[in-house]
């Protein structure tokens, strides 16, 4: 179980140089600081998401979180809702992240305690979440994110935004060492490659799934805090096609879909490879819907890739 | 009356009782629900969610699933609008969407099967791939006011029936055949169950996948033309929502997404209940924007009540004094 570069990730390498490459000769002007702070500021969102998508994941028993964009969504609603009903804008970034880790338990309730299929239990949430969020506000973008909160979220030291250096990057470390370094870390990994013989080791499954999805939500949460302070606004459309992204970067990211197999700085390349690409994109002038395509393709590319080196491994 | 019900499934006569309730209670809210022209747009919208559905069933059933039917959709409609724009017989556009569909299916079948991708993952880049295939083909404009030859075609009558009820009984009554008759619905279901051990007792799994692929994207596909033929324009976002709530609808009927567990019959109910209740929200007042809330709540009422009745002690409750009297009590 010695943690090693998975072909995943140098294929990724690869990309990114070539796409870094590509964009330094038809557009050398692209090639900035600037850049790098708005790939950075980009990737904040998608990485806290993406971060619970692959906890998800990881433990297995056919994980998967379909209602991340959903918890985004409805976080920076009902916590921009409460705000305006009288709660102190001090406290808007705890209600966030009590707001994301509450819809995230929600899913763990429903998954571990009634024994739903996560695919199934999270597509309902997804549902509900999502839906709730355009119903309650109308689908109009809610203004008025306290002042305090805009010169974390809009500022960077020395071209890296705040936002990243002081939430995602902390976040990334914590869980790279708490899945490493604590028996709970070690917990996922085992129930995930498999679940019979964690169970009957005395692994405490259901709980450690609970807090997984509980996690998911609060990383949401964490995401609807940062695209508040970013924005100065609330979208109740932001988690827009976050399930789909955080998926294809959990899977870029060398998480195994069957659960047990993946480590999170995977995740953090692949996220900052899909951000690069399509900022890179966006500076060539080629439309977002093109950009959904390519992440679709190179989901897929990469995946067989994979999949030929283990068949040629096996044979 | 018992038997009766154990064969024909609980939850196929929960979903069907959850019909008719509903549509009382719609009735009694609204004056306009009841009304012939408000059923015959209910069936009208189920058409695309019902063939959809059927397809997704015996995906569900093999295991897998297809989060990338709402863009077969998609693309198989650009086909027949380009068709029509062309000037080409109804009939040959009407033809077209189903056979863009199982092109589409066979590509399908090939990623996720020779690929071997897990089917969420692999059809979810092919969502992608698809989606921006469906903004190429449109060019950043939609298409409208495609010709009517083949709404005409297609709102025609057979024996007295529209076309769109026909060709929906002849998919289903097929597929039934196929899955009772034949080899084909053992294999399917023993697949679901386990494919090692399917492998293992000589069925050719591989085929049956791919069968199972392909006739969801046929089934697509001929929903593309039911979707052009009624509105009559294709737009960039065609089909986002169909996928989900395909799988929303079909778990309703009572298949298991784990594989094994299939009712058609389930499967229609679902469809029918699902727009029944977003028209009778709608009539009765309920801001439409609501509608996947009530979609997801549906969902996970039906699944979770499930979930519950299986956890509690419901034989005991039911001989206990308690529920004697609510038996009592309910007759």
């Amino acid at each position: 179980m010695r943690p090693r570069v998975s072909p995943i990730l140098a294929i990724l390498g690869l990309m990114w140089v070539v796409v870094v490459a590509g964009l330094a000769v038809l557009k050398p002007t692209a090639i900035a600081l600037s850049t790098v702070t708005a790939v950075l500021q980009f990737s904040t969102i998608l990485a806290l998401v993406a971060l619970g998508q692959a906890l998800v994941i990881v433990c297995g028993g056919a994980g998967i979180d379909i209602s991340v964009g959903g918890m985004v969504s409805l976080a920076v609603v009902l916590a921009m809702l409460l705000m305006k009903a009288g709660l102190p804008g001090v406290l808007l970034p705890v209600s966030c992240l009590a707001i994301g880790l509450a819809l995230g338990l929600v899913n763990g309730f429903l998954v571990t305690r009634l024994r739903l299929l996560p695919l199934i239990a999270t597509l309902g949430t997804f549902y509900v979440y999502s839906g709730a969020a355009v119903a309650l506000t109308g689908g109009a973008a809610q203004s008025g994110v306290p002042g305090f909160l805009l010169p974390w979220g809009r500022g960077a030291v020395r071209g890296l935004p705040l936002p990243f250096l002081t939430l995602a990057l902390p976040v990334f470390v914590a869980a790279g060492v708490v899945l490493h370094a604590t028996s709970w870390g070690r917990w996922i990994y085992g129930m995930g490659f498999n679940e019979r013989s964690a169970r009957l080791v005395g692994i405490p499954v259901d709980r450690v799934r609970l807090t997984a999805y509980g996690a998911s939500g609060a990383l949401a949460g964490c995401a609807a805090l940062v695209s508040l302070a970013w924005l100065g606004g609330g979208r109740p459309n932001i988690g827009q096609n976050l399930e789909l992204t955080s998926l294809t970067a959990a899977m870029l990211g060398g998480i195994g879909i069957f659960g047990g197999k993946g480590g999170v700085f995977g995740v953090l390349a692949a996220v900052l490879l899909l951000v690069t690409l399509q900022t890179g994109l966006l500076q060539l002038n080629v439309n977002t819907v093109w950009q959904v395509g390519i992440v679709g393709t190179i989901l897929l590319i990469v995946l067989l890739i994979d999949n030929l080196a283990l068949i040629r491994r096996t044979s | 009356m018992r038997a009766f019900l154990q064969r024909f499934g609980e939850r196929e006569a929960l979903l069907a009782l959850g019909c008719v309730v509903s549509g009382l209670v719609f009735s009694i809210l609204s004056p306009y629900f009841a009304t012939p022209d408000n059923l015959l747009t209910i069936a009208r919208n189920s058409t695309e969610l019902l063939l959809i559905g059927l397809g997704m069933t015996l995906l569900l059933g093999i295991g897998g699933i297809d989060v990338s039917v709402g863009s077969v959709l998609g693309l198989a409609a650009i086909g027949i609008g380009r068709l029509l724009e062309a000037g080409a017989p109804p009939a040959l556009a009407a033809l077209a969407g189903p056979v863009a569909g199982l092109a589409l299916g066979v590509v399908t079948a090939f990623v996720v099967i020779f690929g071997r991708i897990p089917a969420i993952v692999a059809t979810l880049g092919l969502l992608g791939v698809y989606r921006a295939g469906i903004f190429l083909a449109l060019g950043g404009s939609w298409l409208s006011g495609l010709p009517t030859g083949l709404t005409n075609l297609l709102a025609a009558r057979v024996f007295g029936l529209p076309v769109s009820v026909l060709v929906i009984a002849l998919a289903y009554g097929a597929i039934f055949i196929a899955v009772r008759l034949t080899p084909f619905g053992a294999h399917l279901l023993a697949i679901g169950n386990s494919e090692a051990r399917a492998r293992l007792a000589g069925i050719g799994v591989r085929r049956v996948q791919v069968a199972a692929f392909v006739i969801s994207g046929g089934l697509c596909g001929l929903a593309a033309s039911f979707y052009v033929a009624t509105y009559r324009n294709v737009e960039m976002t065609i089909g986002a929502t169909l996928a989900l709530e395909a799988v929303a609808a079909v778990v309703l009927g009572g298949t298991a997404v784990t594989g094994g567990r299939i009712s058609l019959l389930g499967t229609a109910f679902g469809v029918i209940l699902l727009r029944l209740l977003q028209n009778g929200l709608l009539l009765v007042g309920a801001p439409s924007l609501w509608q996947p809330v009530l979609t997801g709540l549906l969902l996970l009422l039906v699944l979770g009540a499930e979930a519950l009745s299986r956890r509690l002690p419901l034989e005991r409750l039911r001989q206990s004094a308690v529920g004697a009297a609510w038996r009592t009590g309910a007759r």
